[in-house]
This record gives C-alpha cells, structure tokens and sequence, in this order.
C-alpha cells in the first residue's frame, strides 16, 4: 500500500476554485457601482425592513478583502502547506471564505438594488446568496480532492520489541493529561456563563459543551497490556475506545503533527482516528482494516514495544 | 509506566509490583502527584488478584512512597526522593545478600560501619 500523491490538477483546482467568487464579485461590482446608492443596507433581523445599514463602499472593500484574503490562503494552501494533509482542509476553508464573503456582498447588493434605497430593501430569499457562497467550500472540497491517506499510510515493520518471558504478564498504564484542552475548556466555560449571566440567557444549556469536553478529554488513561488499548476518560471513568489486540497489526512511536490528523481532541478522519492532546511523540496502531489510530503520550516507545511482544505472542502461538 | 510481572519467578507476585513502582520513581518514569493505576484496573492488566495489588499499594505506603487516599487512588508522594529510594533500594539488595550468606544483623551492621569513610 502506497502513498498516491494528490493529482495535479486538483492541487491546481483548489488553488483556482476560490478565486471565482473573487471574480464574480469584482464583476458584479463594476456592473452594480453606479445604480448602487452610497448607503446600502447591511443587516436584517428578520424578512421585513433592514435594521441595519452602511456605507456601499466599505461594504465593497471589506467583502472582497475578506474573499480575497480566503482565496489567497487556499492557494497558498493548495502549494504550500505542510504536510500535504493541511491542504485537505486549509483550501477548502478559504474557499468557503472567499464564497461567504461574496455570498454576503451579493445578498446586501441586491438587496438593496432591488428596494432601490436602503430604507427599502428586502431580504426575502436573497439570503440564498449567502448559503451558496459559503457551500462554495464544499464544491472545492470535492473538485481539489480529500486528502487522499495521511503521511505513513502503509503498516510499518514493527519496531524493536520488547521481550517477554513465557508466562510472564505485561501491561502499560498512563494518564495523559492536556493543559490547553482543559485551559480551553475552562476559559469557555466562564466566557459562555458570563455571556449567559448578562446578556444571553438561552446559552445556559451551551455550557455544557464545553464541561463535557473538559470532563471527556482533559485527563485519559490509556492501558495497554494482552487485551489490547483502552482508553478511559480519567475524571469521570468514561471508555472513550477499545481496541483488540488481535485488531493491531503493528504498533508504531512516531511525532505526531496535529494538523496532519485534522486537529486537536478527538479526531476522525477517513481512514484514520486520532485523540491529539498535543504536537509531539504519539503512539500509532495500524490496524487490521487498514486504519489507523494515534494518541499522543510521553514515552510511545516502550507501549509500541510492549503492544508489538504480546502481538507476536498471539501470532506465533500454534493455531 | 511499564509493569511486568513473572508467576514463575521466585519474588511473591506483590512484591514485584512494588518493585516496579519503586523501579518507575528511581527511573523518573513515575514523579510526584502522579497517580498510579486504580488497584482493580492493575489487578486486570497483569492477571493477580485484587488483594494481591491492594498488598503492593501498603506497602509502597509504609515506605511513605505513596499516598493512598479515598476516591483518588494511590498518588506518588510529593517529597518521594528518587535519589533516597535509590539508596534503600541498594540497602535492600545488601540485606538480600548478607542474609543468603547466613549473617545476622549485628555483622550487617558491622560492615556498614567499617566501610565509613
């Protein structure tokens, strides 16, 4: 199993597709600018009169700055990025903001075109422009292409192992801790409660996502000994996954980049999972499906090298 | 941490696992307000009984190495002194020696006193 690099044509298509919306906006301006009044309105709570307004050209500037900023990062992304996997997500993001934000200047231009004044202008289904601006994401995620496997797709030769007397019992056991999650979690916690306190009663229920996250993440144990890997939210004794042993194929260490496995947290990719506490040494299991799964820890050599003995235990024992 | 234990060998099955702790703090793999896995979850790793596990966590606690407190488990010890534990751990293994060659307690620390500088 082999690596396929991501075609040329789609790196090139997710460095050209965000730039569309940049163009249609650029056009519809030069078309617009002189029936546009000088005061356009901007904001509507609601299908009846706006309840906002601006000024046309600060309106103009800050959408195709906005889009131009979206597209030229997805372009970047499309070349540049490190490792290719970031792009998977980093260019259709920027497609999705240069379409927002020409999506936005579309709604409130035509809005306003068709009341003729500000005062007279009406949403109605206008707010389409904007849906289809932001989805316009979703169009370059398919045409550039989903991250085709992740660095190191193909099950490596287990390492050095780890060597196991016959009756002798093994297992491994740590707590993974994560300051920023619980940093995070915490300083969302009170943001969220401030805001519910003074202004937002409704967001109440909210806080619970934050709280759930911290409880879920911010402390895991994970063990692993004949069984297989198991890991367990430490502060509520939650079983966040179990894997078999006889589901691993191998078990690997390796320096695990965030972005290349979609993020921090909890992760699930296509082909892949991940719980990303931080940048740094991770233990990575290939898996007998062709998954694979990666948790960041201190000391991933010696897990690998234990999960690797008990594997060859199972696997060397007379059928 | 890494625990591994033998039924096959001749060390009762509790004190390897204390072994193992005390092995863990003297490598730095195991430092203080660290907690140790529950004594159930350890006991299902490596196959012992529960009791067999609960028997290691005193006596790590008799030795002031850890703290056994309710509902937070076993923790490493704030003052835990890897570099004292190093030297119990070499007193423990010269006891272990005098007593196979058959000496009693007052030649043991006879021999300490003559290799003072």
């Amino acid at each position: 199993m082999t690596t396929p690099a991501r075609p040329a044509w789609r790196r090139a298509a997710g460095a050209v597709l965000p730039w569309l919306p940049v163009l249609l906006l650029l056009g519809t301006a030069r078309a617009w600018w002189a029936r546009l009044p000088d005061r356009v309105a901007t904001h509507w709570s609601g299908f009846g009169r706006p309840d906002g307004f601006g000024s046309a050209t600060v309106l103009l500037t800050a959408t195709l700055a906005v889009a131009a900023v979206g597209a030229l990062a997805a372009t970047v992304a499309a070349y540049r990025a490190r490792p290719a996997t970031a792009a998977a997500w980093l260019v259709p993001a920027g497609g999705m903001l240069a379409g927002g934000a020409t999506g936005l200047w579309l709604t409130t231009a035509t809005a306003t075109l068709a009341g003729g004044t500000a005062a007279e202008a009406r949403l109605g289904w206008r707010f389409l422009w904007l849906l289809a601006g932001l989805s316009w994401g979703s169009v370059v995620l398919v045409v550039a292409g989903r991250d085709p496997a992740g660095p190191g797709a193909e099950a490596p030769a287990p390492g050095p192992g780890l060597t196991l007397a016959p009756g002798e019992r093994a297992g491994y056991t740590t707590t993974l801790h994560s300051r920023l999650l619980i940093g995070v979690t915490a300083g969302a916690t009170v943001l969220i409660a401030v805001a519910a306190m003074t202004a937002t009663p409704a967001l109440w229920p909210v806080l619970a996502v934050p709280i759930v996250a911290g409880l879920a993440l911010g402390e895991v144990r994970l063990t692993v000994d004949r069984r297989g890997v198991r890991l367990v939210a430490g502060l509520i004794g939650l079983p966040l996954k179990r894997i078999p042993l006889a589901a691993i194929v191998s078990a690997t260490a390796a320096e695990i980049d965030p972005m290349a496995w979609g993020g921090w947290g909890y992760r699930v990719k296509p082909g892949r999972s991940a719980l990303i506490l931080r940048a740094g040494p991770g233990l990575v299991l290939h898996l007998a499906d062709g998954r694979r799964f990666a948790v960041t820890l201190d000391d991933p050599e010696t897990p690998a090298a234990l999960l690797n003995a008990l594997r060859a235990r199972i696997t060397d024992r007379p059928a | 941490m890494l625990f591994r234990v033998d039924p096959a060998a001749p060390v009762p099955l509790a004190d390897q696992i204390a072994a193992q702790v005390r092995g863990g703090v003297v490598r730095g793999e195991l430092t203080p307000g660290e907690r140790l896995p529950p004594a159930r979850e350890l006991a299902g790793v490596l196959e012992v009984n529960l009791h067999t596990v609960l028997r290691a966590y005193a006596r790590l606690r008799d030795e002031g190495l850890i703290e056994l407190r309710r509902g937070r488990g076993a923790v490493v010890r704030g003052d835990a002194d890897a570099n004292r534990l190093r030297v119990v751990e070499l007193a423990r293994a010269f006891v272990g020696e005098a007593r196979r060659l058959g000496l009693a307690e007052p030649e043991m620390l006879a021999m300490i006193k003559e290799v003072k500088p």
